[in-house]
């Protein structure tokens, strides 16, 4: 017992978290008996600052730090024997790996656990919506739901299976063996659980109702379940910076040779412009919600009026973290529908420098486009016209991308299933989605239908229409890769259909409403919405549903499957050149790049080029020679 | 042959204490770029502090300088001063290191340490001869906000500096081997200069 005690796991997390409680409790309770504050135990404060120190402790009892501590004691470090390298058995998931493809799947798992929680709250929602007045929960639990439900899928859903996506496939993809600091991708996968088990477990003291937005100064002002939400974002976003250096440190330095900028796919091209986004925009959404923390746990005056303190200010930092947020949580997509495009259509992605430059003037144009969410805010009337006009220019690059697909397809010979699938409906449903988004950027239109129905109808088109199509599109293109079998394509294209056409039953209608007026975030309605709910109400069950047949899908494939080959799709990057799932250190020797990614169609074309196994003496049976590019079509 | 290529592969797995090497498409040094990158968005923190101090003294026309909220400049301009001399402290560690020089460097470094303390135990001490404080008014929030956001990152740095101290002391780094060193230098750099930045906009602007 007391071996596994000192050893890192979960033993020592448990007892650790124990630690980090006593640890809250002595520390409130010292500050306060030393301020001669009365009672000395307040369970507010514990409570604060545990939801601080007690994720702290657990990710050390986790065993997140052990090197680093050795390594800063000057203590001989034990060296990176990778006896925890790859996954042996699925206990390996439960542990402090650092393996990059078993964080990827690590992350991709775990937050498709939060999308599920995340819907389950939304399901509880649309019964609530689906009569006028109050059937199952009462004001503040609604607020409570929309709130969490947002949260979730926002930070622990979107923004993190894209980083687990790509943590899988980037490395392989660029000829490296792991990420560049694969001890620091561990540790960013670990903050997520806590994050998302601090949001959920808001519930045991009521949610935090503030919205995923958590404006000041209705944040904090709000019962002490909102810090659930404040301290739960600082690990999200802790998380969400580490992973975007260590993907932009891994793609400045660890390419392999002759892969140069503009011979990489565009899925990496997409987090490269993503995790420039990250690491410059978080910090800021970090620093919001420290200034909501101060003034509720110090009583500092950041946004009190009475003291000076500016409300607005919280509105402008917080969307000039969040609107970049948008990319981030749409480029990744773009990256992964250009792969299966490509790759289905057979044929070479249209205007590929064109492409990822546009990716490149998203990332500048993101940030100069915030104040658009606070047009009726009552800020300055000078800021409108400009953000209105930056907000309809970004429609340009991403208009280049749009066209840019639909001319890869052209006379492409498309192999429809289910990646493409779901590829093709992202474009068209994240189409429409960016049709009323440059709808709402204009100014007598957008104060007509703020917060309104149509901003959920929008929101909704751009992030389940489009990022979770596009998540669904990788997870079925890439499971082959990641568990060495191949998925049900009948059960996968049903998963398609169902979940398309309910999306659109569900969500189109909440156009109309909004443009009549009804209101987001509020739990009643007037009777003449009635209809409408209803229906939308009844679709969002079968939109539920339709998760059941992808989990089964997912489960019964990755347990029973028929095996997978090294490279069904046929494709020419790196990822599909390697055994499926990969070796552990991915490439026996670095392969050398020679071209394009995307020459499907071009006679005699050439992407990576791996040395003859023979020759180096190394264990032949691993690896395919050189890529000869399959005959396209 | 399946058995050779068994025992081949466990010859392979014994030398392997992990992943083979990486090419290296870069000159820059993979710590030293995601230290600099580590700085971008600390850098953005701060941006978001002087957002909101700009906003609260000139989106927000509040009266300024509060009443009663008189800084010690003359003794904060000596502790920049303090701040700033161990840098150069931190460099004549590095010089040293290069040069082979291990008493200058853990010279340097320990000085280094000691500046920084001096530094913090400082400003502690100006906190508590204020006489005003973050819950009287948003002026005074946002003084202390961004001051101890700033001091904050001096207490990181000097966490930093103590590890290295203690490698130092044990006879890590060399010549030719002292990211150790550098990578957590630049991070001290970026606090000093930042502090520079802080007490033009808060004690003299």
């Amino acid at each position: 017992m007391a071996m596994k005690l000192r050893a890192p796991g979960w033993y020592r997390a448990t007892a650790f978290v124990g630690l980090g409680v006593l640890f809250a409790l002595g520390l409130t309770s010292a500050v306060r008996a030393a301020s001669g504050l009365d009672p000395v135990i307040a369970g507010e404060a514990w409570l604060l600052v545990g939801l601080i120190a007690v994720p702290l402790f657990f990710l050390v009892g986790i065993g997140c730090f052990d090197y680093w501590f050795r390594w800063a004691a000057g203590k001989p470090t034990v060296p990176e024997d990778h006896s925890s390298h790859g996954a042996h058995s699925w206990r390996d998931y439960f542990r402090v790996n650092t393996d990059h493809k078993v964080i990827g799947i690590q992350y991709v798992v775990t937050s498709f656990f939060f999308l599920f929680i995340g819907g389950a709250v939304a399901m509880i929602m649309r019964a609530e919506l689906a009569q006028p007045g109050t059937q199952i929960v009462d004001g503040q639990t609604f607020n409570g739901l929309f709130s969490v439900h947002a949260a979730l899928l926002i930070f622990l859903f979107i923004i993190p299976v894209f980083a687990g996506l790509a943590n899988y496939v980037i490395p392989l993809m660029i000829g490296a063996p792991d990420m560049a600091f694969p001890r620091l991708n561990a540790l960013s996968f670990w903050m997520l659980p806590v994050a998302g088990t601090m949001m959920v477990a808001s519930f045991l003291v009521g949610p935090f109702a503030s919205g995923w937005t958590a404006y000041a100064p209705l944040s904090t002002t709000q019962p002490i379940g909102q810090m659930f939400f404040t301290i739960g974002v600082q690990f999200a976003g802790a998380s969400s910076i580490a992973t975007a250096l260590n993907f932009l440190v891994t793609i400045i330095t660890m390419r392999a040779p002759g892969l140069s900028f503009f011979r990489l796919p565009l899925l990496v091209w997409a987090n490269f412009s993503t995790s420039l986004l990250v690491v410059i925009a978080t910090p800021f959404i970090a620093a919001s919600q420290f200034f909501v923390l101060l003034d509720y746990g110090l009583g500092f005056n950041f946004f009190s009026a009475s003291r000076n303190g500016d409300v607005l200010m919280y509105q402008h930092v917080f969307w000039f973290y969040s609107h970049p947020a948008v990319y981030i949580m749409m480029l990744p997509g773009f990256g992964i529908v250009s792969e299966i495009l490509a790759v289905k259509a057979r044929k070479p992605i249209f205007g590929y420098r064109m492409m990822a430059f546009s990716l490149l003037a998203i990332v500048v144009l993101g940030f100069t486009v915030w104040a658009h969410h606070m047009f009726v805010s009552g800020m300055q009337d000078w800021i409108r016209v400009p953000m209105m006009v930056t907000t309809a220019i970004i429609a340009v690059p991403t208009g280049i991308k749009i066209f840019s697909w639909l001319a890869t397809l052209w006379r492409g010979v498309l192999h429809i299933d289910t990646p493409m699938l779901f590829a093709l409906g992202f474009l068209t449903m994240f189409t429409l989605g960016g049709i009323s988004g440059v709808a709402l950027a204009m100014l007598p239109f957008v104060i007509h239908v703020s917060d309104s129905y149509f901003i959920v109808a929008h929101i909704h088109y751009v992030l389940f229409g489009g990022s979770l199509f596009t998540v669904y599109a990788g997870v079925y293109y890439w499971f082959p890769k990641m568990t060495g079998r191949m998925y049900d394509e009948t059960l996968g294209k049903v998963h398609f259909w169902v979940t398309f056409i309910m999306f659109n039953v569900t969500f189109a209608p909440m156009h109309l409403v909004g443009i009549e007026g009804m209101p987001r975030r509020v739990s009643d309605y007037p009777e003449q919405f009635a209809s409408w709910n209803l229906a939308i109400s009844v679709a969002s069950i079968f939109l539920g549903l339709s998760t059941l047949i992808f989990v089964y899908n997912m489960v019964s494939s990755w347990v029973g499957g028929p095996k997978a080959t090294a490279n069904p799709w046929r494709a020419l990057t790196l990822e599909w050149q390697v055994s499926s799932p990969p070796p552990i250190f991915n490439f026996d020797a670095v392969p050398t790049v020679v071209g394009g990614p995307y020459e499907y169609g071009v006679p005699g074309a050439v992407h990576g080029v791996f040395p003859d196994p023979d020759k180096d003496g190394a264990d032949a049976a691993k690896q395919q020679p050189a890529t000869t590019p399959s005959v396209a079509q | 042959m399946e058995a050779a290529s068994a025992a081949q592969g466990a010859l392979v797995h014994d030398e392997h204490h992990g992943p083979p090497p990486a090419n290296r498409s870069s000159a820059v040094e993979p710590q030293m770029l995601g230290m600099l990158l580590f700085i971008i968005s600390e850098v953005m923190v701060f941006g978001a502090f002087f957002a909101a101090y700009f906003f609260i003294r000139i989106v927000g026309g509040a009266e300024w300088p509060a009443q009663g909220t008189e800084l010690p400049v003359a003794i904060a301009g000596v502790n920049t001063a303090i701040l700033l001399s161990s840098s150069l402290t931190l460099h004549w560690a590095l010089v040293s290191v290069r040069a082979g020089n291990r008493a200058g460097l853990k010279a340097g470094i320990l000085l280094t340490t000691l500046l920084g303390a001096t530094f913090l135990f400082i400003q502690i001490n100006e906190y508590v001869h204020l006489g005003f404080a973050a819950q009287d008014h948003a002026q005074g929030t946002i003084f202390f906000g961004l001051t101890g956001l700033h001091g904050a990152h001096v207490l990181i740095g000097l966490v930093l500096l103590i590890m290295v101290t203690v490698r130092s002391f044990r006879g890590h780094f060399s010549e030719k081997s002292h990211w150790g060193l550098e990578v957590p230098g630049i991070y001290w750099h970026f606090v000093d200069v930042m502090w520079i930045i802080v007490y033009t906009t808060i004690y003299i602007l």
